[in-house]
């Protein structure tokens, strides 16, 4: 038994010594770790901010790199789940990187965030919108992305003076991303004199919906605002239409891709979406979209050109502060401003934008959109 | 809340007994393997899973082939999946159960969650972590009585759903109280050893529980590809814990209380969601089961079978 354990200890420290010989020859290449889910529900999410990140990658890389040395852009999925990013998290400190551009989730990105600031690594989000991530007064977080507290409002403006239900419901999937907009949508509806008549939270993961759309129904609902991400709102309104409940449904960015149209059908058709505006119809990117569409990706995502901006802001501060070290880096990104395909970017104290917009789109049956006046 | 109204309370009846019939089929594999062998089989939620997938990739087969009568559709994905997870519930239970009878209780136990964790990322590897979803097969439905402009809805699927799980729990029925083989398993589940020395193949019944259980969960695997349209390998782990809920809640080893365990939870979950908030349909379930054992220790049917405890 001794002799095993010596010989587990020496192959481990063997391996580490190894390992470390392999980070010493890498140092040639910028490494910038991007988390997110590659698998799991919400995996949608996750390609859009891959194809952004990779595309960023690609093209710096094109014109000659960083200071001279190449980007190189490290895959890692999250699966959107809260202890599976400390996971990651811990990868990335082990493998020594120093940029992340991630993660998706808000759930999965402000556990992951706690880490990185105490390793120093610098972090940018393209997707997490809840608040709270930007509170917790870090130094290393940023986002390229709006937060829950524009998109809310954005979404309660709307529905207090265009929609003005009689009867309004907000359902929430209790997750921090969902439950928080939610929560954002109704005090801005009840400041404008709308009194929902249910606010409930369903479970992630839930596929029968029944008693829920029966209630609503006897309560005479007309609208329903649902904080949280596509498979459940699918579900939801595909069983709405069979059940003959014909209230109008909205949801955040969370619920704006095209498996939504895959799970609900016909009954997608209608709904309201709260998206950052699509870069993408933006004159400005028409070679970059060019790009996209050379590599057959679709760049109409909303997290696909704020991954490419998270990119950019790292790489532009590099070059522009003339260091690698993300401690100071974090400094320049919070004093300057970074020209990227989602506009001019300058951010806060805190990390978030400084501006950043959000447009209502009303969803089609065949997973397009188009934008509401 | 405003006022009761006698139409939304039987349109919650409806939507309470369609999930319930789901959780009452599953949780029949469940109840089975325990009374037989006094195991837990965890991995039995992954079996329904697998049921599930089968069923909307042969739906959706058929519709590229073109079939469109809906009886048909229905029996031909109800053999496929029925015989493809059969002999799953076969294998599995030849692999990794068969080997460790007669070693102390927690081993089986560790084995089945071993095996509901390999099949989960082996359906993941084979057909993907991210969700399937299908367009309804079936739909329409009646609607009748009006207050206020509501209408009680019964679907078409709904009325399926039923009829399909009273057909297959009649079967199980008989085949359990008047065949052969099912005196066998009655036999096995009073006293294995005693039924070995009376001449009772007993690895055989364990073989036939445990195809009969998967042969209920690809049922309801079937009914919830075609009447929710979304699985994914996860699906199982929420299924087969409420499920496995269901049978402790009826008592577990004893099928007429599996079937009844089901429905109450199905009820239960459905009235929680109604009249109280949504987010207590799971506490009102759980609560429920809590009471149910302090009561009565041994489930709503259960018999006080002191050596098997």
């Amino acid at each position: 038994m001794k002799t095993f354990n010596r010989n587990v200890l020496s192959a481990a420290v063997g391996a580490a010594i190894l390992s470390l010989g392999g980070l010493a020859q890498a140092e040639d290449t910028i490494k910038i770790a991007v988390a997110g889910p590659i698998t799991g529900p919400v995996a949608q999410y996750g390609d859009m901010q891959m194809s952004g990140a990779k595309m960023a990658v690609e093209q710096i890389n094109a014109k000659g790199g960083v200071n001279g040395k190449k980007l190189e852009a490290v895959l890692m999925d999250d699966v959107c789940e809260p202890k599976q990013a400390v996971a990651v998290a811990n990868q990335i400190v082990n493998q020594k990187i120093k940029y992340v551009v991630g993660h998706l989730c808000s759930g999965s990105t402000q556990p992951a965030s706690k880490l990185y600031e105490e390793e120093g690594i610098l972090m940018i989000t393209p997707a997490a919108t809840n608040p709270a991530i930007t509170q917790q007064g870090y130094k290393m977080v940023f986002r390229t992305i709006g937060t829950d507290d524009q998109q809310g409002p954005t979404a309660g403006r709307y529905i207090a003076t265009k929609v003005k239900p009689k009867k309004l419901a907000i359902i929430h999937d209790k997750q921090q991303y969902g439950e928080g907009i939610a929560k954002e949508v109704d005090k801005t509806v009840k400041a404008a004199g709308i009194k929902p008549v249910l606010f409930e939270g369903i479970s992630k993961g839930q596929t029968d919906f029944s008693a829920l759309i029966t209630k609503m129904k006897k309560e005479g609902v007309d609208f329903v605002y649902y904080g949280g991400y596509h498979p459940e709102l699918g579900l939801l309104l595909r069983q709405s239409k069979e059940q003959g409940f014909d209230a109008k449904y909205m949801g955040p960015e969370g619920v704006g891709n095209k498996d939504i149209s895959a799970i609900a059908g016909p009954a997608s058709e209608g709904l309201l979406v709260t998206l950052p505006a699509d870069f993408s119809t933006d004159p400005a990117n028409a070679a970059l979209v060019k790009a996209f569409k050379d590599q057959k990706q679709d760049p109409s995502g909303p997290f696909v050109m704020p991954a490419y901006a998270g990119v950019q802001v790292i790489t532009d501060a590099i070059t522009g502060a003339k260091t690698e070290d993300p401690i100071k880096l974090a400094e320049y990104i919070r004093k300057n401003s970074f020209q990227t395909p989602i506009g001019k970017v300058a951010f806060r104290e805190n990390g978030d934008l400084k501006e950043f917009e959000f447009v209502i789109f009303e969803w089609h049956a065949d997973a397009t959109k188009t934008p509401v006046k | 809340m405003s006022n009761f109204s006698i139409l939304e309370f039987i349109q919650q009846i409806i939507n309470g007994l369609t999930l319930g019939s789901i959780y009452a089929l599953i949780a029949i594999g469940y109840t089975m393997v325990y009374g037989i062998i006094g195991m837990i089989n965890f991995a039995h939620g992954e079996i329904y899973m697998i049921g599930a997938y089968v069923g909307l990739l042969v739906i959706t087969v058929l519709g590229l082939v073109g079939v469109d009568s809906i009886s048909l559709i229905l029996l031909a994905t109800l053999a496929i999946s029925i015989l493809v997870t059969g002999s799953y519930g076969w294998t599995v239970e030849r692999l990794a159960y068969r080997p460790l009878r007669g070693s102390p209780r927690l081993v089986p136990l560790i084995s089945a969650i071993g095996v509901s964790i390999f099949l989960q990322n082996y359906v993941q590897l084979g057909q993907g972590a991210r969700d399937v979803s299908m367009q309804p097969v079936l739909t329409g439905g009646w609607r009748f009585g009006s207050e206020d402009g509501f209408q009680v809805y019964l679907s078409y699927m709904q009325v399926l759903i039923a009829a399909i799980t009273v057909a297959f729990m009649a079967s199980l029925t008989l085949f359990i109280s008047r065949s052969r083989m099912g005196r066998a398993c009655r036999a096995c589940s009073e006293d294995r050893a005693m039924a070995n020395l009376l001449g009772i193949d007993t690895d055989r019944v364990i073989s036939l529980t445990f195809v009969l259980g998967a042969t209920l969960a690809a049922v309801a695997g079937v009914l919830v590809s075609m009447y929710y349209g979304l699985v994914n390998p996860f699906i199982g782990f929420i299924a087969g814990l409420k499920a496995f809920t269901a049978a402790v809640l009826g008592g577990i080893g004893s099928i007429p209380g599996a079937m009844l365990g089901g429905i109450v939870l199905g009820l239960a979950e459905s009235f929680a969601s109604a009249y109280l908030q949504t987010e207590y349909k799971d506490v009102v379930a759980f609560a429920l089961l809590i009471l149910v054992l302090l009561v009565r220790p041994t489930g709503l049917l259960g018999r006080p079978d002191v050596e098997k405890v």
